[in-house]
């Protein structure tokens, strides 16, 4: 177990490489000079020498091997760079939005799970059955309503008409209510539908035929055999959904005036401030490594059949 | 690996059980006292609601330094800060920080009389010191602020006693004055702003400012709180606290403002056309439409074959129902222009330009006189073979130009001449631009307080794309003379002749076409009274605002 860990950790390694590399590359392939970015931002007009000395400001006029590794050396001390429009830290400016978005995406997970674990659970064992029904339409519902319609929608029956809710902003319990809901929702719809297959699939399964011939009870089989393995492709689709509603949640943060990065980062996309766009994507790729780790070791947990095999099964 | 025994299993099954559920203890926890802390701040901002004006923003009000640009809001900035002179209704310079100033003959030497009256919100005196002091923390940047044509003309800055401070000018620049009061960067922060080394370029300490709000509380990207300054030299405002909250989506702030939780929304495009006619129209809130504060242009860019000839410039301007075409896009929220400039800007009103109506014959008559001939059987003019054909470049993000856009083409059409709509993002639009490299293109001017002064001066300027655009028209040399004639100028009827006689010149020669003055928009509830739209585009419209509950 231990070797299986080390393993997948060195793996981080060369993958956050070329995550940095495509970064690199990414930005100096774009027409957008970052010094014509970073005076336009500042509202200066651009003349020459003003660009000239400010290239040599940002190390743009050294070779770029030279740049890639100045630029990796400072990544692994957190340094971003000074955001072009604010002129602070961009690694200040994320941190301090970070909780926001973290609060929502635990939020509208925790909400995904408590829903569509008994909802598809239940939707698999009782086939057609009108809990089964349910959650086929609240599926269909949930994977084509656009976010922000859904969003809308909710805001003006739950907080408009009713009073229920704040439409937007921080702070209570109650302002995380729409916005997570509004994540919540494709997710739920997605989760549901993959556990509902998954414990399908499972109940054809032998050992389900010989438990029953073993004549362990019903509740025992499903509750702790058929869900533990049915839920794991459901984990990995978790897995891969964190990292998109960590960096993902921009249309959300927007319509609920949530003070996360997402709308910090699309506000940067629009001023071409580059520094930050670039933290983004760095963090973007850090984040997604990170979670599929973190899904990879729960399953381990719920299913070692993983490690046994010394990671072949990945 | 080993079989453990059941024993060891077991442990270790409970233990790993143990961490699972101590890591979602520790998760929801985190999760609950994040919002149990944030709440208790939020309850005892709310408290005080009846003394306090709410509005949104689209955007985070920034950093309140008066000496650097983005990302800090204008409006809020200028509640802060205040100015020597002040512009008002119809371009008038009002004193205001200086009660009164004087300019040499020669027009290099102003000389202000200073307010004996006026505090800083710390209490400290605003005095010709701290006004040199902020002059010369702003001259030490010039690059940054050379866009403000004054800037790169100071010779030097001087105390001539408490309330005297003087300014000298390498040359004489009239529109000095005017562009005293934009809102940054020539606006005074208080002794306890300045950071150690003197340089508000990198930030400033404290906002500290004369101006008749103070900020009292500040979450970024959440809102901000303004107290009223109760010290305050000039009218006291009405209402006790201003909250501005950050709401990015204009749609989330139409449906706070229908609950009720912002008491107004005011700016240009602040809300959808069709979100204001519908509150406009529920007749539960009140609205306003404010003067114009910029005119949107059509510019045609005479350097392009098609566009060489004036009778063809003329002929695409005769053959759009302008009114028609800004009454349908705006919904009435934009009006139909027919001056370059708004003619409420200083110089602007005593304009004589020829008449511009709709008139298809016209057109056609104008087109094939210039030998634009429309084939037997097609539907595009040709002239020697080659079709009638225009590009149009629009910025893709804004639907008032590409529904503008989609009228020229269709209204275009029937003329003869073939339209290409082009949608490109704002930034490419801009260097296209500038490159020359565009036929038609829409553009706006600056508004108050930097015109007629500024967009003259880019049109005179190389490098900015009005220059080259004009290149066809015949007195281009001294249409370019007269424009870099008029800042030096120094009799008050000479500068009129001459910003009449490059105004006139610009229109009539067709590549500047104005099409509509854009205009600011408010919706407020019942309860609030006295808005009014403030001369200056940038500047706060609270002064004298009140709400009754």
């Amino acid at each position: 177990m231990g070797t299986y860990i080390l393993k997948r950790i060195m793996a981080i390694i060369p993958i956050f490489l070329l995550a940095t590399l495509l970064t690199f590359g990414m930005i100096h392939l774009s027409p957008v000079d970052p010094a014509e970015a970073y005076l336009s931002a500042a509202h200066i007009q651009s003349t020459d020498e003003i660009l000239a000395q400010k290239r040599h400001e940002f190390g743009l006029d050294q070779p770029l091997h030279v740049q890639y590794v100045n630029s990796i050396i400072k990544i692994c001390q957190f340094d971003f760079g000074i955001s072009y429009l604010s002129n602070k830290p961009v690694w200040e400016e994320v941190t301090y939005r970070m909780p926001a978005t973290i609060q929502l995406a635990l939020g509208s997970i925790i909400l995904a799970i408590l829903v569509s674990v008994p909802l598809g659970f239940l939707a698999g064992i009782k086939k057609n059955s009108g809990i089964d029904h349910f959650s086929r339409l609240l599926s269909f519902f949930g994977a084509s309503i656009p976010s922000f319609w859904l969003g809308y929608l909710l805001i003006f029956f739950f907080s408009v008409k009713l009073d229920l809710f704040p439409v937007e902003g921080i702070g209570t319990w109650q302002h995380l209510v729409l916005p997570s809901v509004t994540l919540a929702l494709p997710l739920i719809a997605l989760y549901t539908r993959l556990l509902r297959a998954s414990v399908l699939e499972n109940l054809q399964e032998p050992y389900v035929l010989f438990a029953r011939t073993r004549g362990i009870h019903e509740k025992v089989i499903m509750g702790k055999h058929v869900l533990r393995i049915a839920i794991s492709p459901m984990i990995t689709g978790l897995g891969m959904n964190l990292g998109k509603l960590l960096t993902g949640t921009i249309i959300v943060e927007a319509v609920f005036s949530w003070p996360g990065f997402g709308r910090y980062f699309i506000e940067a996309i629009f001023n071409r401030d580059v520094p930050v766009i670039q933290c983004y994507v760095l963090l973007a790729a850090g984040l997604f490594i990170f979670s599929n780790l973190i899904v990879d070791l729960i399953q381990m947990c719920i299913d070692p059949r993983i490690s046994r095999k010394g990671g072949q099964s990945q | 690996m080993v079989q453990g025994a059941p024993m060891v299993m077991s442990k270790r099954k409970n233990s790993k059980k143990a961490i699972l559920i101590s890591a979602i203890v520790l998760i929801l926890s985190t999760l609950l006292l994040g919002c149990t802390n944030e709440s208790k701040e939020n309850s005892t901002s709310n408290k005080d609601s009846k003394d306090m004006l709410t509005l949104a923003w689209p955007r985070d009000i920034g950093e309140m330094n008066p000496h650097v640009y983005n990302p800090s809001q204008l409006f809020a900035t200028s509640m802060i800060y205040e100015p020597l002179v002040s512009y008002q209704d119809g371009g008038k310079l009002k004193p205001h920080l200086a009660e009164s100033w004087e300019i040499s003959k020669d027009g290099k030497e102003y000389t202000f009389n200073l307010r004996q009256d006026v505090k800083f919100s710390d209490g400290t005196s605003f005095n010709a010191e701290i006004v040199k002091k902020n002059f010369d923390t702003i001259l030490k940047n010039v690059d940054l602020h050379s866009w403000l044509g004054f800037i790169t003309k100071v010779d030097h800055t001087e105390v001539i006693d408490q309330y005297t401070f003087k300014l000298t000018l390498k040359e004489p620049y009239y529109p000095t004055i005017q562009e005293l009061a934009v809102v940054r960067p020539v606006r005074f922060l208080g002794d306890a702003g300045f950071p150690k080394d003197g340089d508000t370029s990198k930030g400033v300490t404290k906002p500290v400012g004369t101006g008749p709000w103070v900020l009292e509380e500040y979450k970024a990207d959440e809102y901000a709180i303004f107290k009223r300054n109760e010290n305050y030299w000039g009218e006291l405002p009405k209402v006790k606290k201003i909250k501005v909250k950050v709401i990015p989506d204009a749609e989330t702030r139409v449906l706070a403002f229908e609950k009720g939780d912002l008491d107004l929304i005011y700016g240009e495009g602040a809300i959808s056309l069709d979100a204001f006619k519908q509150l406009e129209t529920s007749g539960n809130y009140q609205t306003s439409i404010s003067d114009p504060v910029a005119t949107r242009q059509l510019v045609m860019n005479t350097k392009k074959e098609q566009l060489s000839d004036l009778r063809v410039r003329q002929a695409l301007q005769y053959g759009f129902n302008k009114k028609a075409m800004v009454d349908g896009v705006t919904s009435g929220l934009e009006e139909k222009a027919d001056f370059i400039l708004p003619t409420n800007f200083p110089y602007t009103s005593d304009i004589d330009v020829t008449a511009i109506d709709y008139n298809v014959e016209k057109a056609k008559a104008l087109l094939d006189e210039a030998g634009w001939k429309l084939p037997k059987g097609k539907n595009v003019r040709e002239k020697d073979g080659k079709p009638l054909e225009i590009e149009l470049m629009y910025d893709s993000a804004e639907s008032i130009q590409k529904a503008m856009a989609e009228t020229l083409q269709s209204e275009w059409a029937a003329l003869g001449v073939k339209l290409n709509i082009v949608g490109v993002e704002l930034t490419v639009q801009i260097e296209r631009f500038k490159a020359n490299d565009f036929e038609l293109n829409f553009f706006s001017n600056y508004g108050a307080p930097y015109d007629p002064h500024t967009f003259v001066n880019v049109v005179g300027s190389e490098g900015f794309g009005f220059n080259e655009a004009i290149s066809a028209y015949p007195n281009r040399d001294e249409l370019l003379k007269q424009i870099a004639d008029v800042p030096g100028t120094t009799d008050e009827k000479e500068r009129q002749e001459l910003y009449s006689t490059i105004l006139e010149s610009l229109q009539d020669q067709g590549a500047i076409v104005p099409i509509s003055y854009i205009k600011k928009i408010a919706v407020y509830q019942k309860d609030v009274s006295n808005f009014k739209f403030p001369a200056n585009r940038d500047e706060h419209p609270f002064t004298g605002i009140s709400i009754e509950k």
